[in-house]
């Protein structure tokens, strides 16, 4: 009966009643990884998620690379996130290398970060509406995003892989006039965004597919060991930019978003208002930046590490806190680097949630955990 | 000329040239016409490898909107659909799938190979887990560069694909 066809895919036995279905990776409601599901009738029974179809070994790679040349690489998990998920690297390296950075490179990290937050968000919030069959979801937000796209690409040269955080500061000083630019942009795109709720998040279509479909308890959320939006759509109230502020988050004023009812609605609503409070943060941090002043701290080529050390960096990405461990051996490369990713932290909460919904349910419940695969293949 | 061919005693013949026949018969004439329909309604796959995916959504926002030019966005069924973008890295746990589903799909189908990584492998030429591009696994017909390719120049890719497609004999896949 078994005919080995390849691995993972071979027949098994099971329950009469129980079908086993393949969701993925070629399925339009997928992405870059499989999640086999057991169901009886329509319910779900048992999931069991199989991610790392895009496992590219970016840590193995990292050991082979010095401290520069890690940047580009490191900054492809997240492409359309590729700040946030550079930042932990960054800052690592730089306590590895001990290297100050300037107050100015500081404040436009943490407007570069938050521009990154909201494209990626946008990104999520489109291919959550699409896959809940709504398309003016992904249009609305596939087409607002393009003007914060332009705005990294004005500060950065490139659409989405913009390498622009170093070890030192940024790769360049802002161009002329863009904070300009910028203000206004970030106004537009907050009125936009507000639009959004009248079109989903008060959707009665929207509202019954999601509200009360993978409820997430406080409790379930802490030991399961989610982050993100997925924690604080469950009532705790955590945000590493509040809870351990690095660069110059603390000198602004940040609101934490937290939602007490934990399912599929609170966890899709949440991304959304962190959009609105990221803007809030941009416009701080375009009054409060310095005009004028270095933006970089130069470093030699090669550069080593002074001594044998390991460092911990961790930072709030557009999915949750993403850590970054460095150990460096005294050498130009480091001798260990390991990621911790949300998603994949995330993930691990997939199998709980979807027991007992409805196959139907699956898509709500699986996108609105802010999930992206490649970053939680690595 | 085919009342030449159809006799009682060689029906069955005939019935097995019928492949053949037709495709003389229609290329000359009907050629042009199969091609033009083939160009302008390109389905793809909805299968995402890497992180170019990223950028192909984006090929189909307001702002580029790839359906102008005859892509249709990628939504269809396998048994519909006639090209594949391989959207950046393959690993090894994603070729084999990738060749299933090219397998899967019916004549005729092209492939766009998009990105570094698709084409070469990229940023993860030396990465233990990644091919070094995908020629040893599907036939690519249009290699489009970048890393991530934008959105103008995947959409460049697909009109180079359809000035092929103009070119090829339509008979080939009847």
């Amino acid at each position: 009966m078994t005919t080995e066809i390849m691995p993972g895919l071979a027949l098994q036995k099971v329950d009469e009643r129980i079908m086993t279905l393949n969701v993925g990776p070629q399925h339009p409601g997928s992405g870059h990884m499989r999640i086999v599901v057991q169901i009886d009738g329509d319910y779900i029974v048992a999931c069991d998620p199989d991610p790392g179809y895009v496992h590219r070994g970016e840590e193995k790679m990292a050991e082979y690379r010095n401290y520069i040349t890690n940047i580009p690489h490191l900054e492809r998990p997240v492409i359309h996130d590729s700040c946030n998920v550079l930042y932990p690297y960054v800052l690592g390296a730089e306590e590895l290398l001990g290297i100050e950075v300037p107050e100015r490179a500081k404040y436009i990290r943490v407007i570069a970060s938050e521009l990154n937050r909201c494209i990626y968000i946008m990104y999520w919030l489109a291919i959550y509406g699409i896959f809940l069959g709504h398309s003016t979801m992904f249009m609305w937000p596939a087409g607002d995003r393009e003007f914060l796209i332009d705005l990294m690409e004005k500060m950065s040269g490139a659409r989405v892989t913009h390498a622009h955080f170093v070890p030192g500061g940024v790769r360049n000083d802002l161009p002329p006039n863009f904070e300009d630019v910028c203000l206004r942009q970030v106004n537009y795109f907050e009125k936009r965004i507000k639009e959004y709720a009248a079109v989903f998040y008060d959707n009665p279509i929207l509202i019954s597919r999601t509200q009360d479909t993978g409820v997430l308890s406080k409790q379930d959320a802490i030991r399961l060991g989610t982050t993100g939006s997925v924690l604080r759509a469950s009532g705790v109230d955590y945000d590493l930019r509040v809870k351990e502020p690095y660069d110059v988050y603390d000198e602004l004023d940040i609101h934490t978003n937290v939602m007490k009812e934990g399912d599929a609605y609170a966890r899709s609503r949440i991304p959304w208002l962190d959009m609105m409070e990221s803007c809030n943060i941009i416009r701080q941090a375009l009054q409060k930046m310095p005009k004028s002043g270095s933006v970089r701290t130069k470093l030699k080529p090669n550069p080593k590490t002074k001594v044998p050390a390991t460092v911990y960096k961790r930072v709030e990405s557009g999915r949750g806190s993403l850590g970054c461990y460095i150990v460096s051996d005294g050498k130009t490369e480091p001798y260990r680097l390991k990621l911790s990713v949300p998603s994949f932290r995330n993930l691990i909460a997939l199998p709980y949630l979807l027991k007992g919904e409805k196959l139907g349910n699956m898509p709500s419940v699986y996108w609105s955990l802010n999930y992206w695969p490649v970053e939680a293949d690595r | 000329m085919l009342k030449d061919l159809i006799t009682p005693e060689n029906a069955n013949v005939f019935v097995g040239k019928l492949g053949d026949i037709l495709e003389k018969a229609i290329d000359k004439p009907l050629g042009y016409a199969i091609n033009w329909g083939r160009i302008w309604s390109l389905w793809p796959v909805h299968i995402e490898t890497a992180c170019c995916s990223v950028e192909f959504g984006a090929a189909s926002s307001p702002r580029y909107d790839v359906e102008r030019f005859g892509i249709i966005e990628a939504f269809g069924s396998l048994r519909q659909c006639d090209l594949v973008v391989v959207q950046g890295t393959i690993t090894r746990k994603m070729a084999p799938r990738l060749r299933l589903v090219y397998d899967q799909m019916p004549e005729p189908k092209y492939v766009i190979a998009m990105g570094a990584c698709a084409i070469t492998g990229g940023l993860y030429f030396d990465s233990y887990n990644v091919l070094p591009g995908i020629d040893g696994v599907i036939p690519v017909d249009v290699y489009v560069p970048g890393c991530p390719p934008r959105p103008e120049t995947l959409i460049q890719g697909c009109i180079l694909l359809q000035e092929k497609i103009k070119r090829m004999k339509a008979r080939k896949f009847v």
